[in-house]
């Protein structure tokens, strides 16, 4: 009896102590939400309505948690058109810093978010599965987290009624430094218009003439490389293709405010 | 059926060899789904020495990387362990990444094959865990969870799995993986010291302490083996093969 007892509060004690040292640094808990993925993607493949669909997604998803009276913006760039400058996702999302709904920072500043200094990069920021949480608190499901022996998770008949089923590819549009890609391939379903795929559905990542869109990986774990926003390609921009490389259409909210 | 399997190996070889770094030395087709893989040139230890921050110095958790990888079958291959050294009056500094030669580096699930239709499989490059350059450092490497397994295949538990966490690793380092100066101790005195010192530890499941660093997140409080599971560790370390 008392050796359960110690050892259960060893298991109180080194919890508190584990969960002591995450906080360590900067104790940011308890603080408003102002960073989430959304829960749920629109439905249309790469088709959001362009930039304001996206952000009145995210607008309404934050309000269903109470965060309405916050100003929300997708994480989204949009490329270069004939009169139309391109927009930069780390341009429309505020200064910072931003916290996941349990109040947990995931980066203090643009600078931190994207790795500016090599400094920063290599170290990262505090975007990672623990704390890349939908605005209900959700983690992202992403890899080998859940699978039902006969179906693909690349499927999207299955994968939008299995919610624990891998969709971990969030939109984004975007380079590795938050800024848009130059114009000469698709990297934003033509600037959140386009639910298209190519003729074929070949191999993911941007081609001439080809429906692409650039994602990223909240829980850094895939594409070789874990860039939580800039990692690779889609086969196609329809909501069918997006599963197809484990995504759903789900994208990044930030509050400016 | 054993020249057809070469073949195989040949035309993956050609066609990875434009992409992949490993151009120069596509290893033979693991024979089965034997763990772990003959690839394997990567791994976190799967126990610790079991004495805080002193392993014996380098010397020693070499020996320990040596000798977990020859109980699985690996012994044939050098292996180091990645720690660095600070310097001391006339012992210039060690880096972890000087020691360990060039890579890439693969670790023990890893299948030829992978690396056609998955990316997860892809081996770890040199630069890209260490960042050297700004783009390399703003999208990472492959450098994951489930990359980082133990030389039997296991998946070192993180923040979010069962109790004890063993996600900190013992490197001594900085993020570009050189040394540290000697005004503060980061090496557990050269890895010498189960009880003052501190030690840089990264996380395996790249989460804690506000970064995703794998190899220079946070610094223990201590050298003891108990200070190791106060900081979500037991004293693994990172054991890559020279090559």
């Amino acid at each position: 009896m008392s050796l359960k007892n110690s050892s259960l509060v060893l298991l109180i004690f080194s919890f508190v102590v584990t969960t002591g040292s995450l906080m360590a640094q900067e104790d940011y808990r308890y603080l408003p939400m102002s960073f989430f993925v959304t829960s749920k993607p629109i439905g249309d493949g790469g088709n959001l309505g362009g930039l304001a669909g996206a952000d009145v997604h995210c607008q309404a998803l934050a309000s269903d948690v109470g965060y309405g009276y916050k100003t929300w913006r997708a994480y989204l760039s949009t490329q270069a058109r004939p009169g139309q400058p391109a927009i930069n996702a780390r341009d429309r999302i505020g200064e910072g810093p931003w916290h996941n709904v349990n109040g947990v920072m995931v980066a203090r500043d643009l600078a931190h978010l994207h790795g500016d200094t090599i400094e920063l990069a290599r170290l990262g920021n505090n975007l990672t599965k623990q704390s890349g949480l939908t605005e209900k608190g959700q983690i992202v499901p992403g890899l080998n987290d859940y699978q039902e022996n006969g179906h693909n998770d690349g499927d999207w008949d299955f994968v939008k009624t299995t919610p624990y089923s891998n969709r971990h590819e969030v939109l984004t549009g975007t380079q590795v430094d938050g800024t848009a890609f130059p114009s000469d391939y698709d990297y934003t379903c033509d600037n959140w218009t386009s639910n298209q795929d190519p003729a074929e559905l070949g191999p993911m990542g941007a081609a001439s003439s080809k429906p692409n869109v650039q994602i990223g990986f909240p829980d850094r774990n895939g594409g070789g490389n874990g860039s939580w926003n800039s990692s690779h390609g889609t086969r196609g921009c329809s909501q069918y293709a997006l599963p197809m490389t484990h995504g759903v259409g789900m994208f990044y909210c930030f509050a400016i405010d | 059926m054993k020249i057809k399997k070469n073949k195989l190996v040949n035309l993956i070889a050609i066609m990875l060899a434009p992409i992949m770094l490993v151009a120069q030395n596509v290893p033979e087709l693991p024979e089965s789904e034997d763990i772990p893989s003959s690839l394997m040139t990567f791994f976190v230890t799967s126990e610790p020495i079991g004495d805080g921050g002193n392993l014996g110095g380098l010397a020693g958790a070499d020996a320990h990387c040596q000798k977990l990888a020859t109980d699985v079958g690996q012994g044939h291959k050098a292996w180091r362990a990645y720690l660095s050294t600070q310097a001391r009056p006339g012992q210039p500094a060690i880096n972890a990444r000087d020691r360990i030669g060039e890579g890439p580096w693969a670790h023990s699930k890893a299948r030829l094959l992978d690396y056609l239709d998955r990316r997860l499989g892809r081996p770890l490059i040199k630069s890209q865990i260490h960042g050297d350059t700004l783009p390399e450092a703003q999208r990472g490497s492959n450098m994951s969870k489930e990359f980082a397994l133990t030389e039997k295949g296991e998946i070192v538990n993180g923040i979010g799995d069962p109790m004890p966490t063993r996600h900190a690793v013992l490197t001594g380092s900085q993020t570009d993986g050189r040394a540290f100066d000697n005004t503060v101790d980061r090496t557990c005195n050269n890895w010498t010291s189960n009880g003052e010192g501190h030690a840089q530890v990264g996380h395996t499941d790249r989460v804690g302490n506000g970064n995703i660093s794998w190899n220079s997140a946070n610094t223990t409080t201590g050298c003891s083996q108990e200070d190791m599971a106060s900081h979500g560790g037991v004293g693994l370390f990172y054991c890559f093969v020279l090559n």
